[in-house]
């Protein structure tokens, strides 16, 4: 199993439906940068009329992730399935995995007094036998698609498959595991809602670093500590 | 100094009270927690500052700030006086070998104070985990073992500068003080490797040889406050010794001033450009401009000739002390200044529509964190003073 999400964001509308499922079904901290999962905005503009983008986000659950790296205590771990779960008996709060991470997932949970992140819903819905994330099952334009990369029959890899996508800031080495799919009907909109310089990828494509960053780290991966 | 240790260890405490009743008993709450205690004064309270103000003792897109700005200064400097001090042993300069366990005493003092203000940014009731599942690999657990052996090392440096030089003593040191260089290169490699694996934070990460600049930019400071320590502890006392060292401190501060200066010349070449323009051209600009003219400017004009008058000295080495400090506080807030937000590469983005969309980051932090930092030098000089009183360390070994 390797799990992983694919956001078809030009269907977002920024409802922040998925946000309020994510904090209710999992009872993460209220507050404004208490997120396990947002959409971000961006203006832009096309020949001069402003749009925004839309960005949901979370954490990308890297394969060779830097969070677990620098944590001294094992809280920030690999959990089967590739899951990068935290620990928030073991977290220490130094912080480190906060500043490892590339995309500002992680923020410090008052309540337990440990670092969160989203964990795709493990602890609440997926060990219940449901296979669907929180944020995916209540999205009203079906932006998020949550799946099995290693079941080639999988509606993700199917999806993954007939369309092209994108990963967030493939240059640091995490080899994220949440794809942007991009635009198909909009080429504008595609064009301007990702830097020029990001690799557009394919399935064929982006299997291999996959591949290789599985072999690399899933030695890691344990039982998560719930 | 007993009452100056006194009033800063209560600024300390008042800091450390106030941070721990933030971080522990301020309630916070989540989706869940109407339902435990619905009507409750407290949760009301939380709800009303969840979603209207600024909840939290750590801002997610700034996690590191001054307390490891504190205690990246003190660690740092205090070993690098403990450094030093060691090559000044090993390769025989007298003035320092006299004055060897009070120079040895206020690093130890800095470096335990160092400690304290990093613990105080932790979850203290769970550190028990580092020894019940140790990371090897994590930069910040080596910090552990690496600790756990230094500052015995550096107690036992003291005891073997106290006790009269006999033969067997003389020959133990000699390891003692090998040892304890070699650990110093450790320690800076790990303290490096610490901020190096914050593949994030590309200033970190691009900076050259960041364990070399740690050292260059620590030994610049310990000579400023050995220079320091040897005026307000021998200029009454022994007018000679204290001329004699001030005037060696003098020369290898210039060099490492001109060393550093080399560094900070050159390390914005290789430096992300995106942290570079930040902290070159951008808010952190006369805050760097600061840094260079109080820890490089100032002390080269000062340091450069020799001046008869103490005072002088002491200036210098406390426009390098603040000069130092800065460069700091430059290092770790530039590390977050850039902002995560940047994640699709086409412009920073806000989390809401009524957010201000962030192109720097920066917070200016609590009162209590700076009175934690401020009051931990009460530890420095409270370790000092007790030794003073129990060993009589700031006494000159004339052996």
């Amino acid at each position: 199993m390797n799990y992983a999400m694919a956001l078809d964001y030009q269907s977002c509308i920024d409802c922040k439906a998925c946000e309020v499922a994510c904090k209710e079904t999992n009872g993460v901290q209220l507050g404004a940068d208490k997120q396990r999962i947002w959409v971000t905005q961006s203006e832009k503009s096309i020949f001069g009329e402003p749009f925004v983008a839309l960005h949901p986000s979370q954490c990308n659950h890297c394969l060779d992730a830097p969070c677990v790296d620098v944590c001294p205590t094992g809280a920030s771990y690999f959990a089967v399935g590739g899951i990068v779960m935290t620990d928030k008996d073991t977290c220490i709060l130094c912080k480190g995995c906060m500043e490892a991470c590339p995309y500002d997932a992680r923020f410090v949970d008052d309540t337990h007094v440990a670092v969160d992140k989203c964990n795709f819903c493990y602890d609440t819905r997926l060990i219940e036998g449901e296979t669907t994330t929180a944020c995916q099952a209540t999205c009203p334009t079906k932006v998020r698609l949550f799946g099995d990369l290693d079941d080639e029959e999988s509606e993700l890899v199917q999806l993954l498959k007939t369309r092209k996508f994108y990963v967030l800031k493939e240059d640091e080495g995490t080899v994220p595991k949440l794809f942007y799919l991009l635009p198909e009907h909009d080429p504008f909109f595609a064009m301007n809602s990702v830097d020029p310089n990001t690799t557009i990828h394919t399935w064929e494509s982006f299997k291999p670093i996959l591949e290789k960053a599985k072999a690399k780290r899933s030695k890691q991966w344990q039982a998560p500590k719930l | 100094m007993l009452l100056s240790a006194l009033l800063l260890l209560g600024i300390a405490a008042i800091g450390t009270v106030d941070v721990l009743i933030e971080r522990y008993f301020t309630q916070a709450i989540n989706a869940h927690s109407a339902a435990f205690s619905f009507g409750n004064e407290s949760l009301i309270d939380a709800t009303r500052k969840a979603l209207q103000g600024d909840i939290g003792e750590v801002k997610r897109e700034a996690p590191w700030t001054l307390y490891i700005v504190h205690y990246m200064y003190m660690i740092y400097v205090g070993s690098g006086i403990v450094f030093i001090v060691a090559v000044a042993e090993l390769i025989g300069i007298e003035t320092i070998k006299k004055t060897a366990a009070g120079f040895l005493t206020l690093g130890l003092g800095m470096i335990v104070a160092g400690l304290f203000t990093i613990l105080m940014d932790l979850n203290i009731p769970k550190l028990y985990h580092m020894f019940l599942s140790p990371q090897y690999r994590s930069g910040m657990w080596l910090m552990l073992p690496l600790y756990a052996l230094y500052i015995p090392m550096i107690v036992l440096e003291i005891y073997l500068i106290l006790v009269h030089r006999t033969h067997w003593i003389k020959r133990v040191a000699w390891v003692i003080l090998l040892l304890s260089l070699a650990l110093e290169f450790v320690e800076f490699y790990i303290q490096a490797k610490l901020f190096n694996m914050n593949s994030a934070r590309h200033l970190w990460t691009s900076y050259p040889l960041l364990p070399l600049y740690f050292m260059i930019s620590s030994f610049v400071a310990s000579f400023a406050l050995m220079i320091l320590y040897t005026y307000l502890s021998y200029s009454t006392r022994n007018n000679p010794l204290c001329k004699a060292l001030t005037g060696k401190l003098q020369r290898w501060t210039l060099y490492t001033v001109m060393l550093l200066a080399v560094y900070e010349a050159t390390a914005y070449l290789f430096i992300d450009p995106k942290w570079a323009r930040i902290i070159l051209f951008g808010p952190f600009r006369f805050l760097f401009f600061a840094y260079l003219i109080f820890a490089i400017g100032i002390p080269f004009m000062l340091l450069l000739k020799d001046f008869k008058n103490h005072t002088v000295k002491v200036i210098a080495a406390l426009s390098l002390i603040f000069g130092t400090y800065l460069g700091k506080i430059i290092f770790v807030y530039g590390g977050n200044a850039y902002p995560m937000s940047d994640r699709f590469g086409v412009g920073f983005e806000k989390y809401g529509e009524y957010e201000a969309t962030k192109t720097f980051i920066f917070f200016f932090p609590p009162w209590s964190e700076i009175a934690v930092t401020v009051g931990s030098w009460g530890i420095v000089l409270m370790l000092f003073w007790v030794a003073d009183r129990l060993w009589n360390i700031t006494q000159i070994d004339n052996e």
